[in-house]
């Protein structure tokens, strides 16, 4: 049975799976130097993380590709002209590329730690910068962008497709129409306002109902402090929809006095030890959450917590 | 040390140095970037300001491109998101960061000038990327937003301002309004493209006549390669109701960070330097990827006597 399978029956059975912690401020409180997503500088360092997130116990474990994508270096130039006039000579090529290595460190992860099991969820973030639902792009565009980074992923081997921080609901149809192309199940996670609701200030229980009418293999809820992640939680299973997932940041987003698209650095985490997260994590868990993991911030302790401490079964 | 020296200079038609990067000076010293290193790493800050003081810059310019209240702010969908999930401090970063910025080159000066006369100019730049004229804010809250950066500056006790890399006529404006309103006096510094004009379409003839009546104590073109500089030059000394300058990059943007190549060793940019200084240029520096080297290049070409 193939990774997918096997979650997709685990899920149909009404058990939960863990999926894994935060990537960049991991990567970043490692004091990996954020360019290129740490891919080209420090390939080593981004397996090893996957591979403490496999031995943490996470069943799915994600690609380092969060808006890994054209734009990323695009946006920094005037335009394509200017990109190539003044640009490092690979800037249009190595997005791609870059994914393609993402998603090998995961496998070569997965193989090294020796779990075959594990599904590889490849990561596919907002366009533009995931807390600015103004800034999304329109939607035929943005399908046929996000329709190079899903079949990229795919072809390099992942076996499913996370959206993730969706910000509007039709950035996220779009994506999803998109994903679903390369045959793969799709996950959609929407990223939360103050509010509650979408970022965009969609309402989220619409959202989850759209996305999941289109064929999303299942809702979760993503970047947002625990309280938030907790109540939007409530909203989903009320909905009686299922599978539904959720992983909450924790610590305060502290970017950079520069300009760049997501620089994820999180600070004051302390106050969310694993323990205290895992007592938030029982509480998702309780109200029907069964794809539970860790957003920004949180690191191979905090999976190992929710691997120890969650209820093996419903 | 006022501006006084430095006006005085250039109204006698003599060659005024500013100095070489320093964001990508910190990547070559192998710092990370990101925060503009002032509190994590203020002693290289430091260091690099006084090794172009020592190169023989006579303008040193604070590392503070980019630290407005909207560079944090950019990064949430709004305040209130800002105040949700983001860093306590957030709202006030940037404010704290320009004074560290504004300190670490004042102390760099009183360590290292040995008595000459060395201005600090207060590095700004557009409230957007600097590459992206299609996301500038309307003049009226740029003028505002400028006023408020500014007066941080003011306070803090730089010379001149230094408004670089400026992608549109109506920014510059926009900044020169709100510097003279704080009587600093300023330059202004254009990004050209590849065919000598601005980012937008615009010409600098009609950038020129736009600034004139706001008396802008010089301008300047700066962070494109060295022969767009070069073609900017061409147009921009003949019109010029004030004294002009130019500061390149070389090397490769490669975001967030800096390729560096070997194309434009320092002697190699002070010749282009000289060629400059005949086409008109009196304020000679250098953009991303140059180096104290550069400078002190720079310096043996252009002051010999100094």
């Amino acid at each position: 049975m193939s990774p997918a399978e096997t979650l997709q029956r685990r899920l149909e059975r009404g058990e939960w799976v863990l999926l894994d912690g935060a990537l960049g401020t991991e990567l970043v409180r490692r004091g990996v130097r954020w360019r290129d997503h740490g891919l080209r500088l420090a390939p080593g360092a981004v397996q090893a993380l996957h591979e403490e997130y496999l031995l943490a116990g996470a069943d799915v474990i994600r690609t380092n590709t969060f808006q890994l994508n054209r734009r990323l270096y695009l946006n920094v130039f005037r335009d394509r002209a200017h990109m190539r006039r003044i640009g490092a000579p690979d800037l249009e090529e190595r997005p791609v590329r870059l994914l393609e290595q993402a998603v090998a460190l995961a496998r070569a992860a997965r193989a090294r730690v020796g779990r075959p099991e594990v599904a590889i969820a490849g990561v596919i973030g907002p366009l533009e910068h995931c807390f600015r639902p103004d800034l999304a792009p329109p939607a035929t565009v943005a399908r046929a962008e996000h329709a190079e980074i899903a079949q990229t992923l795919a072809g390099a081997g992942v076996d499913l497709l996370l959206l993730e921080s969706m910000n509007t609901l039709a950035e996220a149809m779009a994506a999803l129409a998109a994903a679903r192309e390369t045959g793969l199940p799709v996950w959609v996670s929407f990223v939360l306002g103050p509010e509650g609701d979408l970022l965009s200030g969609e309402p989220l229980a619409q959202a989850a109902q759209r996305v999941r009418r289109e064929g999303a293999a299942a809702v979760l809820v993503n970047c947002a402090p625990p309280a938030d992640i907790g109540r939007a939680v409530g909203v989903l299973a009320a909905l009686g929809m299922r599978p539904i997932g959720a992983f909450a940041h924790i610590g305060r987003f502290d970017p950079p006095s520069w300009k760049f698209e997501f620089y994820p650095q999180f600070t004051g985490t302390e106050e969310w030890p694993p323990e205290r997260y895992l007592a938030a994590a029982r509480a998702w868990q309780a109200a029907g959450a069964q794809i539970i993991g860790g957003c920004c911030g949180t690191t191979p302790d905090h999976i190992r917590a929710l691997r120890a401490g969650l209820e093996a079964a419903p | 040390m006022s501006y006084e020296a430095i006006r005085e200079r250039l109204a006698r038609g003599e060659t005024v140095l500013l100095d070489g990067a320093i964001g990508t000076e910190i990547l070559r010293r192998q710092v990370s970037w990101a925060d503009h290193q002032l509190q994590r790493r203020p002693e290289v800050v430091q260091a690099i300001h006084r090794d172009y003081i020592l190169a023989g810059a006579d303008v040193i310019t604070t590392n503070t491109f980019q630290l407005t209240r909207r560079s944090f702010l950019n990064h949430f969908r709004d305040l209130a998101h800002l105040r949700h999930i983001g860093a306590p401090d957030l709202e006030t970063r940037w404010r704290d960061l320009i004074r560290a910025g504004v300190r670490l080159a004042q102390a760099a000066r009183a360590a290292a000038a040995g008595g000459r006369p060395v201005a600090i100019a207060g590095s700004l730049t557009t409230l957007e990327w600097c590459f992206r004229p299609d996301l500038a804010p309307s003049p009226a809250a740029a003028e505002a937003e400028y006023r408020e950066t500014m007066a941080v500056f003011a306070e803090a006790g730089v010379d001149l301002l230094l408004i670089e890399t400026v992608n549109a006529i109506r920014e510059a404006v926009a900044a020169a309004r709100a510097a003279r309103s704080l009587g600093l006096p300023y330059w202004v510094s254009f990004v050209p493209d590849e065919e000598g004009r601005l980012f937008t379409g615009e010409t600098l003839a009609e950038a020129v006549q736009a600034l004139a009546p706001l008396a802008p104590e010089a301008l300047l073109l700066n962070c494109a390669p060295p022969e767009d500089i070069t073609r900017g030059l061409a147009v921009l000394a003949p019109v010029a109701p004030c004294p002009v300058g130019v500061y390149p990059h070389i090397g490769r943007f490669d975001p967030p960070e800096w390729l560096f190549t070997d194309e434009y060793p320092p002697e190699r940019y002070a010749a282009l330097g000289q060629q400059w200084r005949a086409m008109g240029a009196r304020i000679l520096g250098g953009c991303c990827g140059t180096t104290p080297d550069h400078i002190a290049a720079l310096h043996r070409r252009l002051r010999p006597t100094a």
